[in-house]
């Protein structure tokens, strides 16, 4: 099918055009920007769409020579996972374009072009099976959002943005490495050079070559995450990008850390997956406390919401290695979620620093009078993203607990305490910004959320409802392929 | 059918000679008549006529050409293994096509340049730079290549010195005289124990022909090695190249950062094509040395520079290391890789130098803040090399790299490969930083940079869409590269093939002179 390489090629096809109109009218970018968005949207429904009913678990497929000589393909692939991370990533670029990025005074054409290149690698990252397509996907995300950061960031965005780029880059120098590893122990046992994932997850390893292989591509997903001795980049860089990219980092670049987790650790090395599964799972607890922890002391805002992400996303990883449906479903479930939840969030930070023109917390109180919308949406979003039952991300939590039970109650419980712990930062957020005393004498008269605004935060939050209330249609998506050949740790799909 | 016909007309004794040789060789001589001719006629020497400038660069751009089209021409005939003084195979084919393309791109990054001054000399030191540079690549023999370093090293040193007023040119010029002069000495004396050893002047590692002498055979050829290091200026021989560089006019940076390293990394292969460079032994130790301190040292060098052109020195220097990786990475994809990334290497080194050109006078970093502002088509595309050089994708150093470190892994190079991966981390914080001084907002009272020359625009141009559309579909140039050159690989049967490749017919006894 070959409108999978829509998927990449029409936000490219938009970026042109955005930083060519850019050139000419400084106003014509956004435009174009929300036009390629429901373009887009609309491919995704048509693929959505065409999908063949009960034609297995791979929904769509598509392959075409690329390095014949290297047997690397353009290889292309969409399971239910893929389709669920692709939907967030389109949904999310929507408030990323119609609420942060219309005032860019600073060379439109180029931020937006930017910002479409970006989803452009995002989408390309979602749906690569080939290994070496997938590396370049991975690769090419970052330069983008490099330069969003670098150029239209906050006060200290140069060092943030370099952090950024250097782990994440580093990083996948490992992940290459890991590739390369697979792809050679594959033709020295069958005598053929492929980057497929297919051909690659049928080979056989030993088990010290199965683990290091395996903590190659752990190390690069970890940073991305992100898992938490490797997460130092990520309160910088979410804290100093511009709101725009922070929703898009936070929504969905994070969501790629899960989803090589699944696809390329999990399903790839099962064995040493499961053997790694401890540490990961404390790894997973420690971020949920530590992320927590940290967030509880934070006064600037955007570094308490970068912090509460690194929380929740550790409940991602502990669902991923629980080594059960359950918890992989859970594990996703979070992330789209999260995804929801903290772009949300960030454009809310990223609201208010427009106003106050400060983000430290100190300096805010008293805000709800002033700003009853803007208040009332954060208040919201909070809760949501505390785990109000009822709520996306509640439901996330709680199959990602429930699986951690069976399988190590000491963790489930250190999990579970990290629950308390949002509650008490994502309140405490909320006390401090929007209730109490003003400082100084009152708030001047600020401009609130308009139409646009709480329309598109208000079909967040009826998406994070429905996540809530009704999950079952993600559920069943969001159970991975099984590879033809490898049991899945859980056995043969329902 | 040109070619035939001038191969049929030559004698013999030029008929092994291949044609792109032959080709530059003419042209020389017809651009010497030229200028002779015109200093020589009314106005006498004092006439630097615009046209006579413009012909002079026409004459080469059109030797450069004819040369580049003469290497699709039928091979010479291949006299006997020892007489033998070109190897006109694949490997010098794809060199001295990278060489011709280089050195046409530096033509058009001096079309305009060097006018105003003498410009004739420039294009006549700039044909036999060339000249030497794939006599470098091309030679099978001691001798022959020993002429062809000295040609490329002498029209070099006219280069570097060729505008006298640039503060630093004559500095540079001497250091490079006086190293140069040096590591052809070194070189010199490491030819002569393999002759002194082996009895025959094939440009070849000694070790190879199972000496009866290992230690002078080994001796002959670290000599050889460090005198290669020296023009490479791989580390920790590489203390002059930034300096050079520095003191020389942009385009003759460029030749001395992209021909002369390519010539001279192509020899260095074939030299080792008959080695077996996956031991322990200790002409694969050196290169292994060399290229872990290249890599890590020239981008220790880079990282701190201010200086534009001494940055791309570093980062010269540490692609030197990684080519060396991929030179040590005996199998499949070793001289592939060394190829493409050599390709890779010139496109974005030249481009480099040419965005350079395309503001003159300005190589501190610090004048290049803003440039996304100011001049947004000329930081794009030095963006683009850098990011290329770096090996960001879309660039095509991406995949170069990339391709590299396959070559590594299937031949199990994990120590290399991990100096690798540090110094490219290393490499990546100074283009990213020079990509971000220059997004950075400008200075109010920064002057608009100067018109950029049209050869240059062209050129940069023309490299940034190869870098990036090479980049994306790397497939031809892959198929391109491999099966060019297949260095030894341990055991007998793969030594004999490339043996076969690269001197066809048996090797004759060897007289022993010596005893």
């Amino acid at each position: 099918m070959m409108t999978l390489y829509g998927l990449v090629l029409l936000p490219l096809l938009g970026a042109a055009v955005a930083w060519l109109t850019g050139r000419a009218s400084p106003r014509a970018p956004w435009p174009v920007a929300v036009a390629t968005l429901v373009l887009l949207a609309a491919l995704l429904a048509y693929i959505t769409w065409a999908v063949p009913a009960g034609g297995g678990p791979w929904l769509a497929h598509v392959s075409a020579p690329w390095i014949p000589a290297l047997g690397i393909t353009l290889r292309c692939d969409m399971d239910g996972l893929s389709l669920v991370l692709l939907w967030l990533t389109v949904v999310l670029s929507f408030p990323c374009v119609l609420l942060a990025s219309r005032d860019i005074a600073d060379t439109p054409g180029t931020f937006h072009a930017l910002l479409l290149a970006t989803i452009a690698g995002v989408d390309g990252v979602f749906i690569a099976t080939d290994l070496f397509l997938f590396f370049f996907f991975w690769e090419l995300m970052l330069v983008p959002l490099y330069v969003l950061i670098t150029v239209w960031g906050h006060e200290d965005r140069t060092r943030a943005a370099f952090k950024f780029f250097l782990f994440t880059q580093g990083s996948g120098l490992l992940m290459l490495l890991s590739i390369l590893g697979l792809v050679f122990v594959h033709q020295h046992q069958t005598g053929i050079l492929t980057f497929d994932y297919f051909a690659l997850a049928t080979t056989h390893l030993s088990p010290v070559l199965a683990m290091g292989l395996m903590l190659g591509f752990f190390v690069a997903f970890a940073v991305k995450l992100p898992v938490v001795p490797l997460h130092v980049w990520l309160p910088d860089t979410h804290t100093q990008a511009p709101t725009a990219a922070s929703v898009l980092l936070a929504g969905v670049l994070l969501k790629t850390g899960g989803y090589g987790l699944i696809r390329f650790v999990v399903l790839l090395f099962p064995d040493a997956a499961a053997r790694f599964a401890p540490v990961a799972l404390a790894l997973g607890a420690l971020g949920i406390l530590y992320g927590a922890w940290l967030s509880l002391v934070q006064d600037d805002i955007k570094r308490l919401i970068a912090y509460s992400s690194v929380s929740h996303l550790g409940f991602v990883l502990l669902g991923v290695f629980s080594a059960s449906p359950l918890g992989m479903t859970g594990a996703v479930v979070q992330m789209v979620a999260h995804g929801l939840s903290t772009g949300a969030l960030f454009v809310i930070a990223g609201a208010l620093q427009d106003r106050l023109h400060t983000r430290d917390m100190r300096r805010m109180g008293g805000l709800w009078p002033a700003l009853p919308h803007l208040s009332s949406v954060g208040l919201v979003f909070a809760i949501a993203s505390l785990g109000l039952p009822g709520l996306g991300n509640f439901v996330g939590e709680f199959l990602v607990l429930l699986a951690t039970w069976r399988i190590s109650p000491p963790i489930a419980i250190l999990g579970a305490a990290g629950l308390v712990l949002s509650a008490l930062y994502a309140l405490t957020m909320v006390g401090r910004a929007f209730l109490g005393p003003p400082p100084g004498d009152g708030w001047p008269a600020l401009p609130d959320f308009g139409v646009r605004h709480m329309a598109v935060l208000g079909a967040a939050m009826a998406l994070l409802l429905v996540l809530g209330l009704y999950p079952q249609p993600v559920l069943d998506l969001s159970l991975p392929a099984p590879l033809p050949h490898s049991a899945l740790p859980w056995g043969p799909r329902p | 059918m040109i070619a035939t016909l001038m191969a049929a007309a030559l004698p013999p004794a030029l008929a092994e000679v291949p044609m792109p040789v032959l080709v530059l060789a003419a042209g020389i001589l017809i651009l010497l008549l030229a200028i002779a001719c015109r200093r020589s006629g009314p106005g006498g020497a004092g006439s630097e006529t615009g046209a006579g400038t413009v012909a002079a660069a026409l004459i080469a751009a059109a030797t450069l050409g004819l040369a580049f089209a003469g290497l699709w021409s039928p091979p010479p005939p291949q006299a006997a293994d020892m007489a033998r003084l070109f190897a006109a195979d694949a490997w010098f084919a794809y060199g001295a096509g990278l060489i011709l393309l280089s050195s046409g791109g530096i033509l058009a990054m001096s079309w305009r340049r060097m006018a105003g001054e003498r410009a004739d000399e420039a294009h006549l030191l700039l044909l036999l730079g060339t000249l030497g540079a794939i006599v470098v690549a091309g030679s099978a023999n001691a001798v022959a290549f020993f002429v062809g370093l000295e040609i490329l090293s002498l029209s070099l040193l006219g280069l570097i010195a060729y505008r006298p007023r640039l503060p630093d040119a004559l500095e540079a010029a001497m250091k490079y005289l006086v190293l140069a002069g040096t590591s052809s000495a070194i070189l010199l004396f490491g030819l002569a124990l393999a002759y002194a050893e082996t009895g025959d002047l094939r440009f070849t590692a000694p070790l190879a022909a199972n000496p009866a002498e290992p230690a002078l055979a080994t001796a002959a050829t670290l000599l050889v090695l460090t005198g290669l290091f020296f023009k490479l200026s791989a580390a920790p021989f590489h203390l002059w190249l930034a300096d050079v560089l520095d003191g020389a006019p942009i385009p003759v940076a460029a030749f001395i950062a992209v021909v002369s390293k390519i010539a001279l990394f192509v020899a260095l292969a074939r030299y080792f094509a008959m080695t077996d460079l996956t031991g322990t032994a200790l002409p694969a130790q050196d290169l292994a040395v060399v290229a872990v301190l290249s890599m890590v040292g020239g981008n220790l060098l880079a990282f701190g520079q201010t200086n534009l052109k001494r940055l791309l020195a570093g980062s010269s220097i540490a692609h030197i290391g990684y080519l060396l990786v991929a030179l040590l990475s005996a199998g499949p994809f070793g001289a592939g890789s060394a190829a493409f990334y050599l390709a890779a290497y010139a496109a974005a080194t030249l481009g480099a130098f040419a965005a350079l050109g395309a503001v003159p006078d300005h190589p501190d970093l610090a004048s290049w803040r803003g440039m996304f502002h100011r001049r947004p088509a000329v930081a794009l595309a030095l963006s683009v090399m850098l990011a290329s050089l770096a090996g960001i994708p879309p660039a095509v150093g991406f995949f170069a790299k990339a391709y590299i470190v396959a070559a590594g892994m299937s031949a199990h190079r994990m120590v290399l490969l991990t100096a690798l991966i540090v110094s490219s981390i290393i490499g990546l914080c100074y283009y990213l930083n020079v990509a971000r001084v220059m997004m950075t907002p400008a200075p109010e009272a920064a002057a608009p940079a100067g018109a950029t020359l049209p050869g240059t625009t062209v050129l940069l141009g023309a490299l940034a869409l190869a870098t990036l559309l090479v980049g994306l579909f790397p497939g031809p140039l892959v198929q391109r590269t491999t099966g060019l050159f297949l260095p030894a690989a341990p055991g007998g049967e793969t030594a004999a093939r490339s043996h076969d490749i690269l001197y066809a017919g048996a090797p004759p006894p060897r007289p022993r002179l010596l005893r």
